[in-house]
């Protein structure tokens, strides 16, 4: 087969809710971030107060090893997330992209669907989103799209779950 | 050459119309006696080396002048040496084999082929002739000490399913290696056309795989582990081990000693204790192990000497079979079977249980993974076509080793050596260059167990080094795929697929493949999954930049 014929995996067509950047933007900040940069400033009062000579090293140190990464990954996750995560419900099956640094494409038949859980964190209910996980009889086929909007989230899960039902198969 | 009409043996045959592809015309003549290769003769004067040669070392160190009892010692040898040639000679002259049709003549019940059998006749006095019937023969076996592989011969043994306890083995004791291949051929040509299903017995232990035990990682590791965990317990009841006496005393006294012969008599040491522990512990395991087909749709795993286990797996939940070779294994040319098999319990019970063969030989893992499948295991028959991998998936092997094992080691032996003493400078640049080279070893055989495609119904996937494992996996069970990268193999072009299956480990990972090939073997291998998202470059549609749409 001449390889301009092969066929190429294309991009879901939908993207998650753009409010979902907001969220990760929170998210990494309580996680990983903000203790991260919770720590560099607590270290760098302390040498200031206790160590001043200190400073000269350690500041260098803690930019380098604290806030640097902090904040690059504040700032780049987010939108890298936002740019990979996408969705799409189609006729035979459901198929999802996710992650940012390695990211994963997750087709999944709907004759194989065993359950759709919506799931409404707190975090995620003050910007009005919902993480929608698709599972099957498999673990290594479980399709979570997370960032929807409440609205697309209710609709997805309903439409996967009707199409499941006219889909033919035992799910195993 | 006194054995001609060896050279006169008929090829097997492949292409007659109505049989089984691979069943032999009319093997060997119709049934003409053959002989064992007259080097064995020779073979058996190998147990002469050593009473000759320790005389040979008396002779030198007494500078020529052998005694009286040297003397006496040499005639024993010599007499012997006489009465082993001559039972040889006999049992050479007497022992004749020859494939041939049953006596009566008659074929197989509803099978259109004629029986044929092995039949070996023996004996000088009492003429004993043993015959198996070729669909009975499961496993033949060639087998060479380094005596037979100086002299050109091989021994030949053929088991059928029930012969674990070697009473219904053949054994022919040498005959010359072409010879040995050919008739390995035409016994397993047809033994392979009647196929396992007649016989429900799979395979049953058999102690000559104890071999396969000492070459386990557990070897070295187990006996850290149980040193550990000794330790621990002498610990805890508030023994040091440290201060007994005789604990100081050998220490003390191994310490004074030259390390040059402490160091490796301890790594002796140890890996006697590992190899009389894997031993026993696969004697513990697969005591009276049997795996069978209980019936047409149970397969039956027994095994276990202290704690008896027992395993069934109904034939629908039966997914695919699992090769695995670990780096050892394969070296001494052994495998092991697990099957993929759903409703086996979570993974730790799954590992437990899942196993169908110990570390046997090679192609009596093949035969089993065959007989487990009811088809022929890939790689079992010709070797397997399998789709290569791109190499720039070598190249990431290579840096991958080079970044994660070569360079910390390197570093940090360097970084010391700087600091403190020049010794560890040398020390870094034997590492470095040792560790590179086992590094770009392991990348390259690395690199050549991937491989991938289809066969029939079955996905075939191989991959690994430490542990290569081979994978057959029912194309229809494939829940899901799975399109994995990080910006390493993006920019390589390459992708790794996972199979979602709802049986085993769940996810049966294809790693390092051609990102522009992978979606086509996803779709050819488990149709029905993702064609509507497949893009034909070329094709009017391109989604271009992704809309923030939502739902209609």
């Amino acid at each position: 087969m001449p390889e301009h014929a092969a066929p190429l995996l294309r991009p879901p067509r939908h993207r998650v809710d753009p409010r979902a950047r907001q969220w990760w933007t929170v998210q990494a900040l309580l996680t990983l971030s903000g203790p991260m940069l919770l720590t560099a400033v607590v270290m760098a009062v302390l040498s200031l107060l206790f160590f001043p000579g200190a400073l000269p090293w350690l500041g260098p140190l803690l930019l380098v090893v604290l806030v640097l990464p902090a904040v690059g990954y504040l700032v780049v996750m987010p939108r890298w997330r936002y740019a990979v995560h996408a969705w799409e419900l189609g006729g035979r099956a459901v198929y999802a992209a996710g992650g940012w640094f390695w990211q994963k494409r997750r087709i999944a038949p709907l004759s194989r669907v065993q359950t759709v859980d919506t799931v409404r964190g707190p975090l995620q209910r003050r910007y009005g989103l919902a993480t929608v996980t698709v599972t099957t009889a498999s673990t290594a086929g479980d399709i979570k799209i997370a960032g929807l909007s409440d609205a697309d989230a209710e609709e997805l899960s309903r439409r996967i779950g009707e199409a499941a039902q006219d889909v033919p198969g035992d799910a195993a | 050459m006194s054995t001609p009409h060896e050279h006169e043996t008929p090829a097997v045959a492949r292409d007659i119309p109505g049989t089984a592809p691979v069943a032999p015309a009319d093997p060997a003549g119709t049934g003409e006696w053959r002989r064992l290769d007259p080097r064995t003769l020779l073979v058996h004067c190998g147990w002469l080396a050593a009473p000759l040669g320790s005389l040979a070392l008396t002779a030198l160190a007494t500078g020529g002048r052998i005694t009286a009892r040297a003397w006496i010692t040499l005639a024993a040898v010599a007499a012997s040496f006489a009465v082993v040639t001559t039972i040889g000679l006999i049992r050479w002259a007497r022992t004749e084999f020859r494939i041939a049709r049953r006596p009566d003549g008659a074929g197989a019940p509803g099978q259109g082929r004629a029986a044929l059998t092995l039949d070996v006749r023996s004996g000088l006095l009492t003429r004993r002739l043993r015959s198996v019937p070729l669909q009975r023969i499961r496993t033949v076996d060639l087998t060479a000490s380094p005596l037979h592989r100086l002299l050109g011969v091989t021994v030949l043994r053929a088991g059928t399913a029930g012969s674990g306890d070697g009473r219904s083995e053949l054994s022919l004791e040498a005959l010359a290696v072409p010879e040995a291949e050919r008739l390995r051929a035409e016994l397993l040509a047809y033994a392979d056309a009647a196929s396992a299903e007649n016989d429900p017995v799979l395979a049953r232990v058999r102690w000559r795989w104890l071999r396969y035990a000492p070459l386990t990682f557990w070897v070295v590791g187990g006996v850290f582990v149980v040193a550990g965990s000794v330790y621990r317990v002498l610990d805890g009841i508030g023994i040091e081990p440290w201060k007994l006496g005789f604990v100081q005393q050998a220490f003390s006294e191994f310490g004074a000693s030259a390390l040059w012969l402490t160091i490796p008599a301890a790594l002796l040491a140890v890996l006697a204790l590992g190899s009389v522990g894997a031993v026993a512990l696969y004697v513990e395991n697969w005591w009276n192990y049997c795996l069978e087909w209980t019936d047409a749709r149970t397969l039956r795993v027994r095994r276990g000497l202290f704690t008896t286990r027992s395993v069934t797996i109904e034939r629908a939940r039966l997914r695919g079979v699992l090769l695995r070779e670990p780096l050892l294994l394969r070296a001494g040319g052994g495998a092991l079977v697990r099957a993929v098999a759903g409703g086996l319990g979570n993974r730790e019970e799954n590992r437990k249980r899942s196993g169908l063969l110990p570390p046997a030989p090679r192609t009596e893992a093949l035969r089993v993974a065959g007989g487990v499948l009811r088809a022929p295991f890939p790689g079992s028959g010709a070797p397997v076509a399998l789709a290569a991998h791109p190499r720039v998936a070598l190249r990431r092997r290579r840096v991958r080793g080079l970044l994660w094992a070569v360079l910390p080691g390197t570093a940090v032996l360097a970084g010391l050596g700087a600091a403190f003493t020049p010794v560890l400078l040398h020390c870094a640049w034997i590492y470095a260059a040792l560790a590179t080279a086992l590094v770009l070893w392991l990348a390259r055989d690395a690199y050549r167990s991937l491989g991938h495609g289809i066969q029939g119904p079955y996905l075939v996937a191989r991959s690994g080094t430490f542990s290569r494992d081979t994978l057959a996996l029912q194309r229809e069970a494939v829940a899901a795929w799975t399109f994995s990268t990080s910006p390493f193999t993006r920019r390589a072009g390459l992708v790794t697929l996972t199979a979602a299956v709802a049986a085993g480990e769940d996810g049966y990972r294809i790693p390092d493949l051609a990102a522009a090939e992978a979606p086509a073997f996803a779709a050819a291998a488990a149709p029905g999954i993702l064609e509507e998202f497949l893009l034909r470059p070329g094709a009017p549609e391109s989604p271009g930049h992704l809309p923030e749409q939502r739902l209609p």
